[in-house]
């Protein structure tokens, strides 16, 4: 049979091309090209290798949001100090070098790599390690002043690890910070420490009580199932947990609980976790974090994680009486698909509480608009909403305290026809005064999904506001220091031991990948080659 | 928001509560639905602008300016010179601090006035907004006449508003807590036509945004909840009933899904 072939049809892609930017190599670390693409209103980034091929993951779960929260991009703000030079463009100049476009809302310090706990999800890689580095008072003073120099008026230092509590000179490195113009101290724990030793957390409520300074706790907290426990943490921690935070609110500390949230593990958790920081009287906030596919954690599938979008519709589907689409923002200081974030005001007895997310009493996204809408009548609400949506607002810290009064107020202020709310008039009600009760009924909830050798943006990266600060005295955004290898080169150089290239436990490199003597994974070719 | 001062007349048999909106509702309704807010925000305020045809330098009038939100937004993005009219001093004052901190005192200014009497020579302006507030005029056709009054012939006249079809809203919907929400006078969208057609402004064309209808309505739930937190009492003496509010908010909500309740974007033309 003599048939004609058929036409040839030209065939239309099935995604919508939105960015070229650049990425790394998530085996060798190689700066790469990348696009970010839109399917089936989801956003992926891509990137190829020359040496390792290609690689995809998805970055968030939501495209309409990902292409409207442009608006909401804050012009940065230049620090007073860079460390670096450009010289091999991002990521490899960090830093910050001055093409950086934001200052350091958050300064981290890891004062060890030694941890009490021997988590199978980590992304610092810490652990019982004979080989790691603690930092010395020399180190914590010469990091805290780099982050001083950069700052000026520095708002929020965090100590972190490994676990900072077991270091015998934490208390130590609190008080140089306070004796800083460094207002808040945060300390990053998983809480072990916290519920065995009241003397310790007493000396840390004592310098909560400093005058115009804090120190808040920001708590490992994944959830409540035992299963839970022990496939993130390797251990039921449960009443340890209970007895740390119960530990916490007789020092009079606040305290944010931090859940590690992987996909098939605790994903189900979140509205329980929220209810139960509600609750308990130490707790001010919860922060959400998908697991950074960084150091050490279980196989994940790429193109299946937890964005910020998935982790909202999770807890709206597990709280509808409480929150619904609309109710968390994008944080305008750092590229806002980073971190979102809500403050609630609560009322009301446990298991019967009326709780008010603040975006639905004035329209959040008029105010932070930086792109379309330049002016607008308040500027003392914008003011107020950019300190609370950013990644400076800690629950316990006197300017989100502040700022959510200042927005509560602004409400009142609603024109000419309520003055007379202000005076106590015709109502008689002094909302003002009332609000002022209101800072004990507020919660904070962040969502952040940080950035891993998989998803990395360096669009993103260019405007990180929470910086790792190096014992040479570095600034490096959190997202670059756990992907591109500045971790791996800071503990080679700190411990002496040399310190492989760590690489995601990614299912599509399952056969390409080998353990590293601290569980993580690196690149089989690099040990053979 | 906008013009809150006149009250809304209340149909037959709710006097006492219309009495109740008359005492109060110039506090209450303020801190319910906040004075730079109407529903849709700036978005909605851009898409109208869009659909007025204006250049630089043309004469805008913004009937009930509230606190110069809308009026400030055009100054700047369109480049025009806007009037802004409003009933209440205090809101004129404020809005004319806002123009002057912007840096847009010459291209916006603020005046105390009525818009049933609006207080402009005749054929001024290239083109009247009035946001969220004719719903609130007691007598919607002599605002209609007086926007046709002060525009220039060929000018435009942009309004977003509530929609309502008083025959079809429920009960719960006609009393006080409409009254805040300004449903009770809110007329059905061919309605408005109709009112504008009389004053000679022929409509060009008409947009449903219902969504923002919702948000509103969430918005009044949660200033709602934050006055039982905070001043639950004083709320209760000055008439509010907070247990009656879940039913009206309800049926609110389901007067929007059947499309009884809306909001609506309009733009209008005076005859060249």
């Amino acid at each position: 049979m003599n048939q004609a072939p058929a036409p040839r049809r030209k065939q239309e892609r099935d995604e919508v091309f939105v960015e070229f930017t650049k990425s790394i190599c998530p085996m060798c670390k190689a700066p790469v090209d990348a696009q970010v693409n839109i399917r089936e209103d989801k956003v992926y980034l891509r990137k190829r290798c020359r040496e390792h091929g290609e690689f995809e993951a998805l970055v968030y779960g939501d495209a309409e949001e990902y292409v409207s929260s442009a608006r909401f991009n804050k012009p940065g703000t230049v620090p007073l100090a860079f460390q670096t030079e450009v010289r091999d463009g991002c990521p490899s100049d960090c830093g910050l070098c001055p093409e950086h476009k934001q200052h350091a809302c958050l300064g981290i310090i890891e004062v060890n790599t030694g941890c009490n706990l021997d988590c199978p999800i980590c992304f610092a890689d810490s652990g019982h390690q004979p080989d790691g580095y603690s930092i010395t008072h020399e180190q914590c003073e010469r990091m805290l002043d780099a982050f001083v120099a950069s700052e000026g008026e520095a708002e929020v230092v965090m100590f972190s690890g490994g676990e900072p509590t077991i270091h015998k000179h934490i208390l130590d490195f609190i008080d140089l910070a306070q004796a800083r113009p460094i207002e808040n101290v945060n300390l990053n724990t998983n809480g072990i420490r916290l519920a065995a030793d009241t003397n310790f957390v007493a000396e840390l409520g004592k310098r909560n009580q400093v005058p115009g300074k804090s120190v808040n706790i920001y708590l490992q907290f994944d959830g409540f199932d035992e299963r839970t426990h022990l496939e993130i943490r390797g251990r039921d921690l449960r009443t340890l947990k209970q007895r740390a935070l119960d530990n916490c609110a007789e020092a009079g500390l606040t305290v944010t609980l931090v859940a590690a949230v992987e996909r098939g593990l605790n994903e189900h958790e979140l509205g329980t976790i929220i209810e139960y920081g509600i609750d308990h009287p130490a707790v001010r906030s919860v922060a959400f974090q998908p697991v950074t596919h960084s150091g050490r954690h279980v196989p994940f599938d790429p193109l299946n994680r937890l964005t910020n979008p998935d982790v909202i519709r999770l807890i709206n589907e597990q709280r509808p009486g409480w929150f619904q689409k609309g109710d968390f923002f994008p944080v305008p200081c750092c590229f806002p698909t980073c971190r979102s974030i809500t403050y609630v005001l609560v009322d009301g007895e446990p298991g019967n509480r009326t709780v008010v997310p603040i975006p639905r009493l004035l329209n959040v996204e008029d105010h932070l608009d930086y792109v379309t809408n330049r002016v607008m009548p308040d500027t003392g609400i914008r003011e107020a909403l950019e300190k609370l949506w950013s990644a400076s607002a800690f629950m316990g810290t006197q300017t989100t305290e502040e700022k959510l009064r200042a927005t509560a107020e602004a409400l009142d202020c609603a024109g000419g026809t309520s003055h007379a709310f202000g005076s106590g008039g015709a109502c008689g009600i002094d909302l003002p005064r009332a609000v002022k009760e209101l800072n004990e009924k507020a919660f904070m909830i962040v969502v952040q999904d940080f950035q891993d050798p998989y998803t990395l943006n360096v669009k993103q990266l260019m405007k990180c506001c929470v910086e790792e600060i190096t014992p040479d005295g570095r600034l490096i955004p959190f997202c670059a220091y756990n992907s591109v290898g500045y971790r791996e080169q800071v503990r080679a150089e700190m411990s002496g031991v040399p310190i492989a290239s760590v690489a995601p436990n990614a299912l599509p490199l399952a056969d390409r990948l080998t353990t590293t003597p601290y569980g993580s994974k690196t690149a089989v070719e690099e040990e053979t080659r | 928001m906008t013009d809150r001062n006149t009250i809304p007349s209340g149909p037959p048999g709710d006097e006492l509560k219309a009495c109740c909106a008359a005492a109060y509702s110039s506090d209450v309704v303020a801190l319910l639905l906040g004075d730079s807010y109407h529903p849709g925000g700036t978005a909605l305020t851009r898409r109208l602008a869009d659909g007025l045809s204006l250049a630089e330098g043309r004469r805008v009038l913004d009937v009930a300016s509230g606190r110069g939100t809308t009026a400030l937004l055009l100054a700047d993005a369109c480049r025009v010179r806007v009037d802004g009219v409003d009933y209440a001093p205090a809101n004129t004052a404020l809005a004319q601090g806002a123009a002057q901190a912007a840096g847009l005192g010459e291209r916006a200014v603020f005046t105390t006035g009525d818009a049933e009497h609006l207080p402009y020579p005749e054929a001024v302006f290239d083109a009247v907004v009035c946001e969220c507030a004719l719903c609130t005029f007691p007598d919607k056709a002599r605002a209609a006449a007086e926007f046709a009054r002060v525009l220039k012939p060929g000018g435009r006249l942009g309004i977003t508003d509530v929609t309502a079809d008083p025959d079809r809203l429920p009960p719960e919907l006609t009393g006080l807590a409409a009254s805040i929400a300004c449903v009770a006078d809110a007329r059905p969208l061919e309605e408005y036509a109709e009112i504008l057609a009389a004053a000679g402004l022929r409509t060009l064309r008409t947009e449903r945004h219902d969504q923002a209808m919702t948000r509103m309505i969430d918005q009044i739930e949660a200033r709602l909840n934050l006055l039982r937190m905070t001043a639950a009492g004083r709320l209760a003496e000055a008439g509010v009933d907070l247990e009656a509010a879940p039913a009206v908010l309800a049926a609110a909500r389901t007067a929007v899904a059947d499309k009884t309740l809306g909001y609506a974007l309009l733009i209008a033309e005076k005859a060249a």
